[in-house]
């Protein structure tokens, strides 16, 4: 995909260059964080509005915690320092299906049980990622906790494509079933859904998001970035469709503007805290329209 | 297509240290109107959840369809609360039963007009853009069995379809429940109202752990076997 993204890149530069876009557009790097964001904020928006159906909000945050356990071995076991996702991919997934396996072998509650995986994984990613820190440059992991768009390569963006062609071809045939388990389980079985299964898809299409969000986002913050716009189209919207695309919009919006922002101001924040607070900004103004403005009251339940 | 004859066979369930059913013997036969019945807690809803196939049972439970081929199965649950903080409409509940194609993506044309004619029937057209958090319990039961209605069932399964729905309600299901029954289906009920069940069921199925009583209506459902085993629950409920 190389020549494809110089292609991109050098067609973006040239219309930099002459005016059309803003001057940001005149660094490489920009360029991949903006091409990034235009593939993330569609799949975070639409991953997130299943999420939020699901009530499995802490489970990607617990994922993005497994994903610093995740680069700490990858730095142990010698993979690179930037991209250690054998690592993060094996490690993610067997994290997200052991917990699945887990659920309903326990008597405990479903936020309870991924309270503890949480914990669990932050407690040993942090320590992990503090022990081999002595041996890497911080800001590598500083970057993989918050995101940091300097650092991204064609090969991530080879990586975050693969997720998405993957989550298109087996999440979207799949949406309907996966709303509907979440309903209603039973319900869903009669109509001939295998519910088990769907739930791990899901999980899986989750887990490999979050990892190929990490560059941009940071292992900390994936989770807010899939929360957050769905709460806040939730906030306005009526129906399935509107929340699924105001969902994809807004989160699109936060990526671009969390990244352009702090460039074209030169404020000096990771990108992963800028399109968050981005997002929680959009969260806020919803959240005051549906209270202030009469049409959105009746929206209440 | 007539609806598939059941026969169930030493069906036992137990979760944990509790039997909840104990060696159930029974046979519906194909096209029948047939009613479970028996008192609260007796197993009436777990007979039905290992029917279709939800609950780890010993005992064989099989499906004669006619032709060999499996035909639909619709199945109304017994009221159940539906998401309330999700912004989804009745019409999007239907689009998500009826096709593959995401639901925000817009319901295709060939699965709107088995969805106009499923909410036409229950009664719900004019309620169909409110979202499923502010629907009455009568709402919701009338939504479930939409559903139901699609694709059209040859097997219907219904647990207390009627708990809450006004008269009118209540009318309105007993006849789409006739009609399907008419077309052929078989339809198994589990139904509280006895007056009910003895005048429309051809068969019924006394439940209480283990079968009180199996056969035809008229010889099933006698004073005797009402006094002894709804005695407490029916004076229950008419007080």
């Amino acid at each position: 995909m190389t020549p494809v993204y110089a292609w991109l890149r050098e067609q973006l530069m040239l219309l930099g260059e002459a005016g059309l876009l803003p001057s940001v557009f005149f660094y490489e790097f920009v360029i991949n964080a903006l091409l990034c964001s235009l593939v993330i904020g569609p799949l975070l928006g639409c991953v997130g509005t299943m999420i939020v159906a699901k009530r499995m909000a802490f489970f990607s945050q617990a994922i993005g915690n497994a994903a610093l356990t995740g680069v700490a071995i990858g730095v142990l076991i010698g993979e690179s320092y930037t991209a250690p996702y054998v690592s993060m991919f094996s490690f993610c997934l067997l994290f997200g299906i052991v917990l699945n396996y887990t659920r309903p072998r326990t008597r405990l509650s479903a936020d309870a049980l991924i309270g503890v995986f949480l914990s669990i994984s932050l407690a040993v990613g942090a320590s992990l990622v503090l022990y081999v820190s002595a041996r890497v440059n911080t800001h590598i992991l500083e970057s993989v906790m918050f995101g940091s768009i300097l650092t991204v390569s064609d090969l991530d963006m080879d990586v975050l494509l693969v997720v998405t062609l993957i989550t298109l071809l087996a999440g979207l045939p799949l949406y309907n079933k996966m709303l509907l388990g979440s309903l209603n389980a039973s319900l869903a079985q009669v109509r001939g859904v295998n519910v088990q299964a769907v739930e791990y898809v899901f999980i899986v299409l989750v887990t490999l998001i979050t990892v190929a969000c990490v560059k941009i986002i940071g292992a900390v913050l994936v989770e807010a970035l899939l929360l957050i716009p769905a709460a806040a189209a939730r906030n306005l919207c009526r129906t399935l469709r509107s929340f699924v695309w105001t969902t994809m919009l807004l989160a699109t919006l936060s990526c671009i503007g969390g990244i352009w922002i702090p460039m074209q101001w030169d404020i000096p924040v990771p990108s992963g805290g800028a399109i968050v607070m981005l997002a929680a900004g959009f969260f806020i103004v919803t959240t005051l329209i549906r209270n202030l403005v009469p049409g959105f009251r009746e929206a209440r339940l | 297509m007539p609806g598939p004859a059941i026969h169930v066979r030493d069906l036992s369930l137990q979760l944990g240290a509790s039997p909840v059913l104990t060696d159930l013997q029974f046979s519906i036969a194909g096209g029948a109107l047939h009613c479970l019945i028996g008192p609260n807690g007796g197993g009436k809803t777990s007979t039905v959840r290992c029917l279709l196939g939800q609950m780890p049972h010993r005992g064989s439970i099989e499906f004669s369809w006619p032709g060999g081929t499996r035909g639909s199965i619709g199945y109304v649950p017994q009221l159940i609360e539906m998401e309330k903080t999700l912004p989804l409409t009745i019409d999007d509940f239907m689009t998500v039963i009826s096709q593959n194609r995401p639901a925000f993506t817009g319901t295709r044309r060939s699965a709107k007009a088995a969805i106009d004619a499923a909410l036409e029937r229950v009664g719900l057209t004019a309620r169909r853009r409110l979202m499923l958090g502010s629907l009455s319990g009568g709402e919701r039961q009338r939504l479930l069995f939409a559903q139901a209605l699609i694709p059209a069932p040859d097997l219907l399964v219904l647990d207390e379809p009627m708990t809450s729905l006004d008269e009118a309600g209540a009318r309105l299901f007993e006849q789409l429940i006739l009609e399907i029954h008419a077309g052929g289906a078989t339809v198994l009920w589990i139904n509280h109202d006895l007056e009910q069940v003895a005048r429309l069921a051809q068969s019924v199925t006394v439940i209480d752990k283990r079968v009180l009583a199996h056969g035809a209506t008229a010889t099933t459902l006698t004073a005797d076997m009402q006094r002894g085993v709804f005695h407490a629950p029916v004076a229950g409920r008419a007080a």
